[in-house]
């Protein structure tokens, strides 16, 4: 068995708004092997996010809190360093990409200055030889005139050239953990098959692991080992790759993957899932996912179901595999 | 047996024009350069491609919104071009759109039941009270109900806004509905609630739908007959079967091949294109996809692909099926 790189355990990180306390993030264990893609799968607004920026404490600038849980990197408790090791850890060992380079990256520093800056800061190279470096970093991750793209500015490039900076600036440090958030949403078809062949290459190269989260389960199929399937800010599923698609057991991860249209599948009609996803707020008692549940019973809106083994290496937060334990008690 | 279609497209085009620096000479943004396909009644026609490459420009000419730089559109045998602004009013209810993005389309400040009786009003259709009906009418036909009405477009969710969409759009007994990636902006659980919905309402008032998207699978599960369109250009048509299992264009290969398949245990070959898609205020000679193309030739470089049935009521433009 690989090495465990990175244990989430029972993370809970909350927002302290006027209406009220948002538990983005609320339970949520995720384990991550060295070299390993693991998917973070689920709709928008059930803390697939603020799960990643909660690993890269990058909540300062937010209402947000982890209020419970640990995060072990590597053996070391994330939680407890000081910013000055967090510092260390961002950039270094943990990397990340976001679906928007734009955000992060500064519009008036040309492309070779913002990569410069990313690796003489982590790696001590300075001068010409970062020059050297940086050209090296950007013909690696497939930029075309590199030599040219350095003295760019990001408004210059397309999308998918911007995100292939940044995973150039990502990688450069040969990172032990990516994490990618949704890193092709905001592209094209043809530019994402660009961008997964590229992640998919490095990593294997370098052995990174990837945090992978995307709401789209043909870029999870194609990427990942191992998938996290989230609802209103809990893991519901955690399986193998081939296990969660072909053995479904949580009702949401069955109603997913009922409802995407897949390529020549001569559907009809899609299953769907009834409903909304609840306001955070007014999240209700008992098993979250119940108000939209087709197998729900009674049982369902009292009691809360844990994250418990359902299969080897299989795990799913569902009253239908627990009704012993619950008579039990 | 050919039925006559409700709507046909005749090679239009829309050049944008715009100025290169600041004492350039002017230039064209050519959004769409000469497009032409037939839409049936009843079917879904489904328009694909990248983004930028024209379907919502080409969308919003057949709504008349934009009006084409050349070329007809003609609907139900009348050329709209041709048409006084009254006759063109009349038609206009025959036409509807539904857009991507729902919130942005509403008016924050009505409520749902103004929304969705406002091009009522505008067509000077019905009277209050029976006004009134409708609304509700239209509010269950898409899955809400009355008392959502009274409220304003932020108390809902992404999937019941687009609900409200629909529901407007119907409003005034359309043929035809151009829908510009009515999904795309919404989670998967809620875009297979509007892609269902939207097959009922087509089923049981007969609508006629052209389905903008950029998501090939949602495409292939709505549309009957599809277009792929590249830097303002139609490569290819076809009925949906055809083009799925059997794409003729090498951009449509390609494009095929990219699309990520939710299933672990199918790996397949990819066709990887290389570079980027090329501005279409400078779009490369001859076959516009030449710089991308795996299977270039001089040819290519130089002419212009003719648009043409390669097989039975399957359209293409590439050189390598000219002869
Ligand atoms: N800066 C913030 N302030 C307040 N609430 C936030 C903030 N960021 C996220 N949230 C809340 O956290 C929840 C989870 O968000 P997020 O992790 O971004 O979801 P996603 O799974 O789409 O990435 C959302 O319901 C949102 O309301
Ligand atoms: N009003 C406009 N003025 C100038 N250029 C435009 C305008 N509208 C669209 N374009 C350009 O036309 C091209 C096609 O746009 P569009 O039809 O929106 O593409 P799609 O819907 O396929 O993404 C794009 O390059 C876009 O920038
Ligand atoms: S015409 Fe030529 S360049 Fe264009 S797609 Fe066909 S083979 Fe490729
Ligand atoms: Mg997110
Ligand atoms: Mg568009």
């Amino acid at each position: 068995m690989r090495d465990k790189l990175l244990t989430i355990e029972n993370l809970k990180t909350h927002f302290f708004s006027d209406d009220g306390i948002v538990p983005a993030v609320d339970g949520v264990n995720i384990t991550i092997k060295k070299g390993e893609t693991v998917g973070i799968v689920g709709e928008s607004g059930c803390g697939k996010s603020v799960t990643s920026l909660s690993v890269m404490r990058l909540l300062k600038d937010t209402p947000g809190r982890v209020v419970g849980g640990s995060i072990q990197f590597k053996g070391k408790d994330l939680l407890s360093l000081s910013d000055r090791e967090m510092r260390n850890i961002r950039g270094n060992e943990i990397a990340m990409i976001f679906q928007e380079p734009m955000t992060s990256l500064n519009p008036v520093l040309t492309i070779g200055r913002q990569i410069k800056e990313a690796v003489g800061l982590h790696l001590g190279l300075e001068g010409k030889k970062a020059h050297e470096h940086v050209i090296e970093m950007l013909k690696l991750v497939g930029i075309p005139r590199a030599e040219e793209i350095v003295n760019e500015y990001p408004h210059q490039l397309s999308g998918g050239m911007r995100q292939r900076v940044m995973i150039a600036m990502a990688m450069s440090c040969k990172p032990k953990l990516l994490i990618a958030d949704e890193p092709t949403t905001a592209l094209d078809v043809t530019i994402q098959a660009q961008i997964l062949e590229l992640m998919k290459k490095l990593s294997a190269e370098e052995e990174t692991a990837i945090m992978l989260i995307t709401h789209d389960l043909g870029v999870v199929a194609e990427m990942c080992d191992r998938v996290v399937v989230m609802y209103a800010g809990k893991v519901v599923e955690e399986a193998d790759i081939y296990e969660l698609f072909e053995n479904p057991k949580h009702p949401y991860t069955k109603g997913l993957l009922q409802s995407i249209p897949k390529l020549r599948e001569k559907k009809n009609r899609l299953g769907s899932i009834p409903g909304t996803v609840p306001n955070p707020l007014e999240r209700p008692p008992g098993c979250k996912f119940a108000p939209r549940c087709s197998e729900v019973f009674d049982l369902c809106r009292e009691v809360e179901p844990e994250l418990l083994p359902v299969g080897a290496d299989h795990q799913c937060r569902c009253l239908l595999y627990q009704r012993d334990l619950v008579k039990e008690a | 047996m050919t039925v006559a279609p409700l709507i046909e497209v005749k090679n239009i085009k829309k050049y944008f024009p715009y100025k290169k620096g600041l004492f350039g000479k002017k230039g064209f943004v050519k959004a769409v350069d000469g497009v032409s396909f037939s839409v049936n009644k009843g079917e879904t026609f489904g328009l694909v491609g990248e983004s930028g490459c024209g379907k919502s420009t080409t969308g919003r000419m057949i709504m008349n919104l934009l009006e084409p730089t050349e070329g007809a559109i003609i609907f139900e045998g009348h050329d709209l071009g041709s048409l006084n602004e009254n006759e063109v009013r009349d038609l206009r209810k025959d036409f509807q759109m539904i857009f991507q993005d729902p919130y942005a389309s509403l008016n924050p400040r009505m409520r749902v039941k103004e929304i969705i009786a406002e091009p009522l009003v505008i067509h000077g259709l019905l009277n209050g009270k029976q006004r009134e009906k409708r609304v509700h009418e239209l509010l269950e036909v898409v899955g809400l109900s009355s008392y959502h009405g009274e409220r304003y477009p932020h108390e809902f969710s992404g999937g019941q806004r687009q609900r409200i969409g629909i529901a407007r759009a119907l409003a005034v007994n359309p043929k035809l509905i151009i829908a510009d990636e009515p999904v795309s902006a919404l989670d998967v659980s809620i875009q297979s609630q509007i892609l269902n919905l939207l097959q009922d309402l087509q089923e049981e008032f007969g609508l006629t739908y052209v389905f903008i998207a950029h998501d090939l699978s949602v495409v292939e599960h709505i549309s009957s007959r599809i277009g792929v369109m590249y830097l303002g250009r139609m490569v290819e048509l076809a009925d949906k079967d055809s083009l799925y299992e059997e794409p003729l264009h090498p951009y449509t290969q390609s494009l095929i091949s990219a699309v990520p398949i939710p299933n672990p245990r199918i790996k397949r070959e990819r066709i990887v294109l290389q570079g980027d898609i090329p501005s279409p205020s400078n779009p490369p000679s001859g076959c516009t996809f030449h710089t991308r193309c795996p299977f270039v030739t001089d040819l290519c470089k130089s002419q212009i692909p003719a648009f043409k049935e390669t097989r039975p009521g399957h359209f293409t433009a590439c050189h390598l099926y000219n002869d």
